[in-house]
């Protein structure tokens, strides 16, 4: 890598204070580093304090920055069976990677390392041509991107995590993840024991994976009586249906529906009487009698296709895994010289990563930059561009230089 | 308050071990004559259990049922065979379970707070006419509920709020039931559980039991069975073997299951690789490191399994269960379940052949 940019990462960890690089327990976490320019990760490292951590900040300046979520009796043991697992914090990972949106065929790109056939846009599962799964990616980061994940975030934290979980705020840290997305850690200590198979369902839940909407209330009385169901006051997923279910049946069309239901009837009925159906589910208690004859099955459905945009978009490996390496917070991203900026709740509806992320303040840089799309950082914007020499702020300069898509030129 | 009759329904209970206790007796104190009631009461507790019988508590003599609990405990570590001590988990278990659901609230809260240190709280919902009488903290809840299938188990069908999640009281029963047989089972990879060795004291008392698990460890003995037996493949497996065959690229999870299984039934690297051939991007070098790697041979050593149906199911790798699926939670359970029946000529083999 440019020593430009490893100039300015030591610059970046010789200004930051001991307190920045606070994480809770550092010295029972394994930290992990990756230099400019390798491929091998150092593994295995334990540090006490965090001033001895910024030392060797300082001194060795690693594009990459990791530690462990979990917590061990010995983070140094090169064989994972000999660290002593203690627990972890829960980790949900928000990336837009995951998430496919429409601004990815400005800004992303793939190529098939088989074929070379290339194409914009989120990459496809193996290759549009050959078939063959060996595609390679540039992807940038945009407002939209940003904005989307940091939705999910605030989704996952006031729909699921605080009133289901119950979790404390005092006990959640969010963090940017330095590129496209957040890592949010909940550091409740009850929570550090759990195996990976309960992780598993706090993520199935958060995801809706496996719901059954039955399980939730809807059945008919007696075979031909009445069809009960959840109140949209209801907490947990009981609620959370029976409010999408309202939602739905106010915003759809009768196309939608009919679609969803599979019966042209049974739209109908249920857009001709729409306030009937929506009045009697607000009532409390709840009267679902409105869609009794379009029957259980069907109703379901309907439910299927209301919660979908409540579902969270995490990646769920992550929050599986009881070991899983995660970005440093407020280290820098050795691909974008951003920074994994720890964030407080009553912070993150105004952060903007490409502005309150940025790491390099002040100066000017000339680079000379290959290709790259509209970017912004910080207040200044350019792009796209291709085969051009310019003067850029100094934090977009370096960011180009991460992406790869630029070089220095003095 | 829990009473002496408590501590003899369930006598994995914290305040049962401090009772013990109060004796000063060691086990092998209880070899003598004194205490041959004792003994007995333990050793019909294992005998019974091995049986399948249902062990039916005794509370007219709390003191011999309480005192008997641990050293039937010693006894089914000390026969040395998984399925003796699962099968002494798994009666003890039940046991339990019939008898908390027929206890008051405030008992059952005792019980769960002495026995596990479970939040357990009282609550008064009701929806749909199902009542919710209980609330348990939902790390609790998952230590034990990811263990049981049915969808009505899956936390996203609960019923949680504010950290609680709302239960009946038989599904409290059941909860706290399976975590005492997890305690007994846990316990048997402890070093000094490996260890022990039932004192010669007792090796009378024990003749009988130890016939008796020697005659049916030989149907029990979870060796898998010799050779690769085609047929005993669960669906999952087969489907993704169909989508090789076929040429379809798989996930990073498809390859991983297929690859373990594969190796935990005893196939040899060459021929795990063969299965990879057609696949657009093979690459054998890399296969093979992977494969070795998965094996244990090369790398860290590890030995890796199979994921369990659970995980399967989560990446969508689950392709709709059959009769034998419902009744276990991992593919290699499948395998060896079907291979044992195949080769005991329960079932017939695909094709009405019988496969040795």
């Amino acid at each position: 890598m440019h020593s430009i940019v490893v100039d300015e990462f030591r610059n970046y960890y010789s200004q930051l204070g001991s307190k920045d690089l606070e994480v809770t327990d550092l010295a029972c976490r394994e930290l992990a580093f990756l230099q400019f320019g390798e491929q091998m990760m150092i593994r295995h490292t334990r540090f006490l304090d965090e001033v001895s951590l910024r030392d060797h900040l300082i001194h060795k300046t690693p594009a990459h920055l990791y530690y462990s979520s979990a917590y061990y009796k010995e983070p140094q043991a090169p064989d994972m069976n000999r660290k002593g697992w203690l627990g972890a914090d829960l980790v949900f990972d928000v990336d837009a990677d995951h998430i496919p949106t429409t601004c990815k065929a400005d800004h992303d790109r793939w190529r098939c390392l088989e074929c070379g056939s290339e194409g914009a846009g989120f990459p496809p599962e193996s290759c549009l041509s050959c078939g063959r799964k060996r595609i390679e990616t540039t992807t940038w980061v945009c407002e939209k991107c940003l904005d989307v994940t940091k939705n999910e975030v605030l989704k996952l934290l006031d729909e699921y995590l605080i009133p289901d979980f119950g979790i404390s705020l005092n006990d959640v840290e969010i963090c940017f993840s330095g590129h496209r997305g957040y890592h949010l850690h909940v550091l409740t200590e009850s929570l550090r024991g759990l195996a990976s198979d309960g992780r598993r369902e706090i993520a199935d839940y958060v995801r809706g994976i496996g719901l059954d909407q039955r399980l939730h209330g809807f059945m008919v009385l007696n075979r031909n009586g009445p069809l009960i169901g959840p109140d949209i006051r209801d907490g947990g997923w009981r609620g959370r249906i029976a409010r999408s279910i309202y939602a739905y049946i106010s915003r759809c069309n009768v196309e939608d529906l009919r679609a969803v239901v599979g019966s042209g009837s049974a739209a109908d009925t249920i857009c001709r009487n729409k306030d009937r159906i929506l009045g009697g589910i607000t009532k409390s208690p709840p009267s679902w009698v409105g869609l009794r004859g379009v029957g259980i099955e069907r109703l379901n459905r309907i439910a299927g296709a209301s919660i979908k945009d409540i579902l969270c978009n995490i990646d769920e490996r992550v929050t599986l895994d009881t070991k899983r390496l995660i970005r440093y917070p407020n280290s820098l991203h050795g691909k974008s010289g951003l920074k994994a900026s720890r964030i407080t709740y009553n912070d993150l509806e105004k952060f903007d990563p490409l502005r309150d992320a940025v790491a390099f303040k002040d100066g000017e840089i000339k680079v000379y930059v290959r290709e790259a799309p509209r970017v912004r950082i910080g207040n200044h914007e350019i792009g796209p561009l291709k085969n051009v020499e310019v003067v850029v702020p100094k934090a977009l300069g370096i960011y180009l230089i991460c992406k790869g898509a630029a070089e220095p030129r003095s | 308050m829990l009473t002496r009759e408590d501590l003899a329904k369930y006598p994995f209970l914290r305040k049962a071990s401090s009772f013990i206790e109060g004796y000063g007796l060691t086990l092998r104190d209880l070899a003598a004559p004194e205490y041959s009631g004792i003994v007995r009461r333990a050793v019909e507790r294992v005998r019974d259990s091995i049986e399948g019988r249902r062990i039916v508590t005794d509370w007219k003599d709390p003191e011999t049922e309480i005192l008997a609990y641990p050293l039937a405990l010693a006894f089914a570590y000390g026969l040395k065979a998984g399925w003796v001590i699962r099968r002494f988990a798994t009666a003890e278990s039940k046991r339990c379970y019939e008898l908390l659901k027929m206890e008051d609230g405030q008992r059952l809260i005792e019980v769960a707070e002495d026995g596990f240190g479970w939040r357990l709280e009282q609550n008064d919902v009701n929806v749909e006419g199902r009542r919710f009488d209980f609330a348990l903290g939902v790390t609790e809840y998952l230590e034990v509920a990811p263990q049981f299938h049915s969808a009505n188990w899956k936390l996203v069908n609960r019923y949680l709020l504010r950290g609680r999640v709302h239960l009946k009281q038989s599904e409290v029963a059941r909860l706290l039931s399976e975590s005492v047989k997890n305690k007994i089972v846990k316990r048997a990879a402890a070093e000094e559980v490996r260890r022990f060795e039932v004192p010669e004291a007792f090796g009378l008392y024990l003749e009988e039991v130890r016939r008796l698990v020697e005659k049916k460890g030989r149907f029990y003995d979870e060796e898998a069975p010799v050779g690769l037996v085609e047929e005993a493949k669960p669906p999952c497996i087969m489907a993704i073997i169909s989508d090789l065959a076929a040429g379809k690229s798989l996930s990073h999870m498809a390859r991983f299951t297929i690859t373990t299984f594969m190796i935990n039934v005893g196939e040899n690297v060459d021929n795990v690789l063969k299965l990879f051939r057609s696949v657009a991007d093979f690459d054998e070098g890399k296969a093979r490191y992977q494969i070795e790697h998965i094996a244990g041979r090369i790398g860290s050593r590890t030995k890796y399994a199979p994921p369990k149906c659970d995980v399967l199911r989560s990446f969508g790798l689950c392709v709709g269960v059959n009769a034998l699926c419902e009744r276990v939670r991992h593919p290699l359970q499948y395998y060896k379940i079907r291979a044992r029946e195949i080769a005991r000529g329960a079932v017939r083999a695909r094709g009405g052949r019988k496969v040795a």
